[in-house]
């Protein structure tokens, strides 16, 4: 069974190296930001930050040399990440370029498509976003309608995008598209193509979420026309390029992290306060054990990606396995915290227990909600 | 070569400890033909260095054979006793014959610190192999069951209450392996505690998951699924629960000084790693 796979795996140490130089960079980068702004983790958005990432090499970690990249494997890739997580860093500018259309452009692209975009994307300064939900196709991703329809001199784009990540401020969108058939075609008839966001006939509307922030979007096409090298890979094999990333997407460090500024917040507080209650202590020593033991798993995915496997049902069960922490964080420290109501708290820690505890209920939405990965494993038990 | 210690270990103790021979033991019958079995076998001194003629194996090695006595429900010591017998040797001191609990051994021997470390590995791997057994019983019987004219594991809400136990499997197998990861001779605590706390969740996920797809069959003495379900809730508590270790997690958080989560995670996790 796919259980026996998943083995405890120890970090190389070349890889393992990385975390000095990297926490060292992120202190002096990030001296002074508030916590709660930290606790945006992944969802931060700040480009200066991401360029000076970029200058460093530290953008691209794992695309190879000749394209700007660092040739280093996906363990490196795994400490680098765990670090940027644990300062709470706003990568968000480059973070999907960086996790998926990079490691897509190279797999399936050409070699013109790798020169032209993957050295920016090193640099830090061209950033993705990832068209796939629609209104009508959310976890039902195979009922796209957004059409490309081939002209003289490449493809025209007719359709709507919703909830993509940061099309308002990205340059780029990797879109999903129905390039033949009809929505009844299923997964048929799907094709993969690089939109940049500045041509005509493209309307961008941030959406507002419930803590006041504005990461994801809509996105019209209105008769937006794209040259013949827009399309990435083979037309109809869309449906099979965007699963294949899947598993890298799925079963990072940031899937277990989403709540480690809040976390840390509460631990300091623990610590200033003097001897913890023992609910406190209890509490804590729970979260730091399941932490520990998801992150062993995290990087025995790693480890099999590192070998070239693509573990889609260990990822998958990874992900809800880490999601399910990261909300039981914010759950379970308010809870604590609330044991004493006439305690004062830091400003600090409940402004970034307000925000994550808002925002938790995205942790097992994005990226393949819960249900959806729970399908998966059944899938992978043998029951569909 | 560890892996084909385990396999044979494995296919050995199918032979000698089918769900008939631990039934009939569960049941009030002797274990003394099968504790001969596993005494003449030698995996009993699987941890007792070679210098005093074991096996000396290193403790990573011996996790999948106490996870093998979880998964083949064995009715009989023999992970408490293994451990013992390197116990007494390493303290210079010969093993009696039969079963062993660490509760025998004096404090010189094995400090009750200690004691209490092994017991939260030790059932943390039962808890692993048993777990795997559960999912397995409950995965092909969703395959088999048929209501409303289709297998009962083509329903969602049955798939997911297996994809939840196939997480906590995985969750618990993963926390055996920490266990058991220390270069020393003694599991590493805190990596034992952690683990405990994993596992023991686990164990309450999966039991009550197995018996939720086997409806009223589940609850027979006469299918095998009991033979794990109640071992799975014993091993949740024996030696400490999932709320005990989860204190003394918080302990050594407490007491390392650590600022930050992942960096007390990461100094403990290395210590698994020696």
């Amino acid at each position: 069974m796919f259980l026996d796979s998943l083995s405890l795996t120890r970090i190389p140490a070349h890889d393992e190296a990385l975390r000095g130089p990297v926490r060292i960079f992120l202190e002096r980068a990030l001296a002074g930001v508030p916590t709660e702004v930290r606790a945006r983790s992944w969802s931060g958005f700040d480009a200066d930050f991401s360029r000076a990432l970029g200058e460093r090499g530290w953008i691209g970690l794992t695309l190879p040399s000749e394209y700007g990249g660092g040739g280093r494997s996906v363990f490196a890739r795994f400490v680098l990440v765990e670090e940027l997580l644990r300062a709470g860093a706003p990568v968000a500018a480059h973070w999907v370029a960086d996790r998926q259309s990079a490691p897509q452009i190279l797999r399936f692209g050409t070699v013109e498509q790798a020169r032209r975009f993957l050295p920016g994307i090193c640099r830090g300064e061209v950033y993705f976003c990832i068209g796939m939900s629609e209104p009508n196709a959310g976890s039902d991703l195979a009922s796209v309608r957004t059409r490309a329809t081939r002209t003289a001199s490449g493809w025209r784009l007719e359709g709507q995008k919703i909830w993509t990540t940061n099309a308002h401020r990205t340059h780029f969108m990797l879109a999903l598209a129905r390039s033949s058939g009809d929505a009844s075609s299923r997964r048929a008839g799907l094709s993969q193509f690089i939109v940049d966001l500045a041509s005509p006939g493209i309307t961008v509307r941030p959406i507002a979420d419930l803590n006041g922030d504005a990461h994801f979007c809509e996105v019209f096409f209105d008769g937006v026309e794209l040259a013949a090298d827009a399309l990435l890979g083979n037309e109809g094999d869309g449906w099979k390029q965007v699963t294949s990333e899947l598993a890298h997407e799925r079963s990072g460090p940031e899937r277990i992290y989403a709540s480690l500024l809040l976390l840390d917040e509460w631990l300091a507080w623990l610590r200033a306060r003097g001897r913890p209650s023992e609910r406190s202590l209890a509490l804590a020593g729970r979260i730091l054990a399941v932490m520990s033991v998801l992150r062993s798993l995290s990087v025995a995915v790693t480890a099999q990606l590192d070998a070239g496997a693509s573990p889609l049902v260990e990822s998958a069960l990874v992900k809800d396995l880490g999601t399910t922490l990261e909300q039981f964080i914010p759950e379970t420290i308010a809870d604590a915290l609330g044991e004493d109501p006439d305690a004062p708290l830091p400003e600090s820690l409940a402004r970034t227990l307000r925000y994550v505890a808002q925002i938790a209920p995205s942790f097992s939405l994005r990226g393949g909600t819960r249900e959806v990965l729970r399908g998966m494993i059944a899938r992978g038990l043998g029951l569909r | 070569m560890h892996d084909e210690l385990a396999a044979a270990f494995d296919a050995w103790l199918a032979d000698v400890c089918p769900p008939g021979i631990v039934r009939a033991i569960d049941d009030g019958g002797s274990s003394a033909t099968l504790w001969q079995q596993i005494e003449s076998s030698g995996y009993l001194d699987a941890l007792v260095p070679e210098a005093h003629g074991g096996a000396g194996l290193a403790l990573a090695a011996v996790r999948p054979l106490v996870q093998a006595c979880g998964a083949r429900a064995v009715p009989v010591p023999f992970a408490e006793t293994m451990v013992a017998r390197a116990e007494l040797a390493r303290a210079g001191r010969a093993a009696s014959d039969g079963p062993l609990a660490l509760a025998e051994l004096d404090d010189a021997t094995l400090p009750a610190v200690e004691r209490g470390t092994w017991l939260a590995a030790l059932t943390s791997a039962l808890i692993a192999g048993a777990a795997e057994r559960v999912l397995e019983l409950a995965s092909t019987y969703a395959q088999q069951r048929v209501q409303f004219g289709r297998p009962i594991g083509s329903f969602q809400a049955v798939q997911h209450q297996l994809a939840v136990m196939a997480e906590q499997t995985c969750a618990a197998r993963m926390a055996a392996q920490l266990a058991f990861a220390s270069p020393q001779p003694r599991p590493d605590r805190t990596l034992a505690a952690m683990a405990k706390c994993v596992a023991g969740e686990a164990a309450a996920i999966v039991a009550a998951g197995g018996h939720a797809v086997h409806g009223a069959i589940g609850i027979t003495a006469a299918y095998d699924l009991q033979l794990s379900t109640r071992r799975l809730l014993a091993w949740r508590t024996e030696g400490g629960s999932p709320a005990y270790w989860s204190r003394e997690v918080g302990l050594a958080w407490w007491r390392s000084g650590e600022a930050r989560a992942l960096d007390f995670a990461l100094a403990r996790l290395d210590a698994g790693h020696g």
